[in-house]
């Protein structure tokens, strides 16, 4: 009994928790700021942000020298809402280099940066691109064969970027860009500074002629000055050490097709777009048969 | 006045009873003890070179880690360790833990409230004091054996310290920091007591620098200092670099040289007097901060004995001064691509090329705005005569939010994404830049780790992610490499124990440290 306790005492206190989120999900306190969706005062906010937060965050949001990104998908944000946010624009954030910038923002000035912050932090699954998502799924694993080097929830191939978060990830453009452009943005970063170990953000064709045997083709996962990860066409991983290859060539290009609004007819491209646009884990989006595969 | 002054400050020593232990210079700090690695860069020359030689290009293949010491509650730690006496101390701000640097067990900790986590690079050790910036504008003095406060002391003027490591020369603890702009100032190492502040950017007026500044720009100065400098004993010098220029990116505001921002300073220990300057960058609008670590080196240069101060720059020129004077002896890019510059003149002053200034479309300049090399430290190697540098070569774009005067500023660190920097490690001939060497780092595109040299001919170098390797000083080539599994963007020490050499670096939130292995049972107690 003793040993259960603490354990139930724990389960009671997250139930306490999740319930206490979920009402105020429900009943949200008003919103304080009063431009939320205001586009005018998003583009103001960015002005007015690339103006005054610039000498520590990087331009447009991005990581800075001295100060984090501002709209980037792996990061956890612990102020959230618009008055949080206005809070450390104000009143800069105690304990950090984040000073206050209630002497050069006025509460108008401050507000419209807070809009602009929140909006760095939306990603397609937000605002879905409008469309037939079924017909979307049909598409990706047919005509369009996305299929071939993408998988989504364990269907599909591994060579490619796996997308079944994609939606909440990136933005709309980001993907609208990947299916359209070979110079595309892959990571909503843009940050200068890494700060953690990653995965490569990027699928670098690579070809590894080992000392002995033929060469292997693939997609670059990690590599340092002694070792590569490689993803091969084989779909299996390849792991090198660089010691002991005669080659390793580095091959201009992506696999990824950049013309699917001319190899898609304008409808199967908006109905492609619905879909990936709705394709975020854990998250229900306005037309929830649309996600997964019709399998 | 002076000589009231003088009296004055005897009588207050006199008072306190240590009129021998103030300003005094420590024996082991002026010629360290191999075993020890007492300051930031290890010597007050700031040459981080080990005279350790336990380790050799022939045996370095088996160096493997000792340990591992957590740093709980820190991240992506930049600070280089002390050593003395088998005891290791890594600084934070508010926070000291000394560990034993055989086996990486905690010996005691200092937590001053709260826990922060923000880049603070490290200390010094003075006689059995260390010391402690704080994030809430104090300054600190440690006893080293149990981490006993036995001063605290505010800012003077209640400014916020940099996390530049303090310096500690003739009985004075030598911080700097930010903000509003640059300043240096010094502390009594036994009492805490305010001493002195320079600072690089005009107070008022009347202050010989100001005609250097447009109008009344430099009450917006800038010119911060956050990295620790050099001294010399001899000449009772310390040796500074100062920041850039507000606004960073924008000279509209702020016509002329800018004095003393981008600098490489001298100032007198005891006084804070500026001795001499060296300006670097004038009329900085790239973000070209001098704070890189000046060397100093006693050589013989072209013919007759000289005392050298050398520096490769952000900007991409590798500097050589006679350090009593400030006189420029030999400049040279140090970086294959340098565009905005077509040379210096006889002085060191850069020959501009046109159209490197910011714009609102963004201009291309190399190096970028993080420069071609940073804060992470090079290492001078007296056997070989190299000057080795993490040389950062790549290009940026510098931003104009508008065309309006007082328009605020950005940067990109390179044109186009998929055409990232490359960073090497890179040997020089110290006494004429020429390049020796190169290591390329593959993978590592930002921030290079700082540099060891070591009396054993092995150069340890880290790369960004996570690589910790062991190159031959003479040529180059990789001997070693080790993984630590998480970033590395700091500078190794070496330092040894019971006649065992160790290497430590710090790697995200930990600390390692690698020897060579003993024979199987050494050590092996009860």
């Amino acid at each position: 009994m003793t040993k259960v306790f603490p354990a139930l005492v724990l389960a009671a206190l997250a139930t306490g928790a999740l319930a206490t989120a979920a009402l105020a999900q429900r009943a949200p306190a008003p919103n304080p700021n009063p431009f939320a969706g205001n586009a005018q005062a998003v583009a103001e906010g960015m002005a007015l942000y690339n103006r005054s937060c610039t000498a520590c965050h990087g331009f447009n949001g991005t990581a800075g020298e001295f100060a984090p990104g501002l709209g980037q998908p792996g990061r956890r944000y612990n102020r959230r809402s618009d008055a949080q946010i206005f809070d450390a624009v104000k009143n800069g954030i105690p304990g950090s280099a984040m000073p206050a910038g209630a002497g050069r923002l006025s509460d108008e000035e401050a507000w419209k940066v807070v809009s602009y912050v929140l909006g760095l932090r939306g990603t397609a699954v937000d605002a879905p691109a409008p469309g037939d998502a079924a017909h979307g799924a049909e598409i990706f694993w047919g005509k369009g064969a996305c299929g071939t080097c993408h998988m989504i929830r364990g269907r599909g191939s591994l060579i490619g970027p796996e997308l079944s978060n994609i939606a909440g990830m990136r933005k709309t453009n980001s993907i609208l860009d990947a299916l359209t452009k070979s110079d595309h943005r892959v990571f909503g970063d843009g940050g200068a500074i890494p700060h953690t170990l990653l995965p490569l953000a990027t699928y670098q064709r690579v070809r590894v002629t080992p000392a002995k045997g033929a060469p292997v083709e693939g997609l670059l996962r990690n590599e340092d000055s002694y070792s590569l990860q490689i993803m091969g066409m084989d779909q299996q991983l390849h792991l090198f050490d660089r010691a002991g290859l005669r080659a390793v060539e580095y091959l201009p290009g992506s696999l990824m097709p950049s013309d699917y609004d001319k190899r898609l007819t304008p409808q199967e491209f908006n109905d492609l777009l619905a879909f990936l646009t709705r394709q975020a884990a854990g998250r229900e989006t306005a037309t929830p048969s649309a996600v997964g595969d019709p399998d | 006045m002076s000589r009231l002054l003088g009296l004055a400050k005897l009588a207050a020593c006199l008072l306190m009873g240590m009129t021998l232990a103030t300003a005094q210079e420590i024996p082991e700090l002026v010629k360290p003890d191999p075993k020890n690695w007492l300051t930031y860069s290890g010597s007050y020359d700031s040459q981080r070179h080990s005279p350790l030689r336990q380790i050799t290009p022939s045996n370095v293949h088996s160096l493997a880690a000792v340990f591992a010491y957590h740093m709980a509650g820190q991240r992506n730690l930049e600070v280089t360790p002390v050593v003395k006496d088998g005891v290791m101390y890594i600084s934070q701000y508010n926070r000291i833990d000394a560990i034993d640097a055989r086996s990486g067990n905690i010996i005691w900790q200092y937590q001053r409230q709260p826990l922060n986590d923000g880049a603070q690079r490290g200390t010094t050790v003075y006689a059995n004091r260390i010391f402690v910036t704080t994030a809430d504008r104090h300054l600190l003095a440690l006893d080293r054996r149990n981490g006993s406060v036995l001063w605290e002391t505010a800012v003077h003027d209640n400014l916020q310290l940099a996390g530049g490591a303090p310096l500690v020369a003739h009985g004075k603890v030598i911080v700097s920091g930010n903000q509003p702009n640059g300043f240096i100032q010094a502390y009594d190492a036994e009492s805490g007591k305010y001493v002195w502040e320079w600072h690089p950017v005009p107070h008022s007026a009347d202050e010989p620098n100001a005609r250097t500044w447009a109008g009344e720009s430099w009450k917006t100065g800038g010119s911060p200092i956050w990295l620790s400098g050099s001294y010399d004993p001899e000449s009772r010098l310390v040796f500074y670099g100062t920041g850039q220029p507000n606004p960073v990116w924008s000279g509209a505001t702020r016509a002329g040289d800018d004095l003393y921002s981008d600098c490489i300073v001298a100032l007198d220990v005891d006084t804070g007097t500026l001795k001499w300057y060296f300006q670097t960058t004038p009329h900085d609008v790239h973000d070209w901060d001098s704070e890189e670590m000046p060397v100093l080196v006693d050589a013989v240069y072209q013919g007759r004995p000289r005392k050298l101060l050398l520096q490769a720059n952000r900007n991409g020129y590798y500097y050589i001064l006679d350090r009593t004077n400030g006189q420029f002896l030999h400049g040279t890019p140090f970086v294959s691509q340098l565009d905005w510059s077509s040379g210096l003149d006889a002085n060191g002053r850069p020959i501009l090329v046109p159209g490197h200034d910011p714009s609102v479309q963004g201009t291309k300049t190399c190096p970028s705005t993080a420069g071609a090399t940073n804060w992470p430290s090079p290492t001078y190697d007296p056997a070989t005569g190299y000057f080795y540098v993490v040389a950062q070569e790549g290009c940026g774009l510098n931003y104009l939010e508008s065309s309006a005067p007082d328009a605020e500023t950005g940067y990109l660190e390179s044109p186009r994404e998929h055409e990232s920097w490359q960073l090497y490690v890179r040997a020089l001939d110290a006494l004429t830049g020429r390049k020796i060497w190169d290591y390329r780092q593959i993978a590592s595109h930002h921030y290079g780790p700082g540099l060891l040299s070591t009396a054993g001919g092995v150069i340890f170098a880290a790369e960004e992610l996570g690589q910790f390797s062991a190159l031959d000083a003479r040529t180059g080539k990789p001997l070693w490499h080790f993984n630590t599994g998480d970033m590395l963007t700091a500078g190794p020490i070496s330092y040894s124990v019971d006649g065992r050499q160790f290497v430590a670096v710090a790697s995200g939130t930990n600390i390692f440290a690698f020897a060579l292995p003993r024979a199987p049972g050494a050590g092996r107690g009860r």
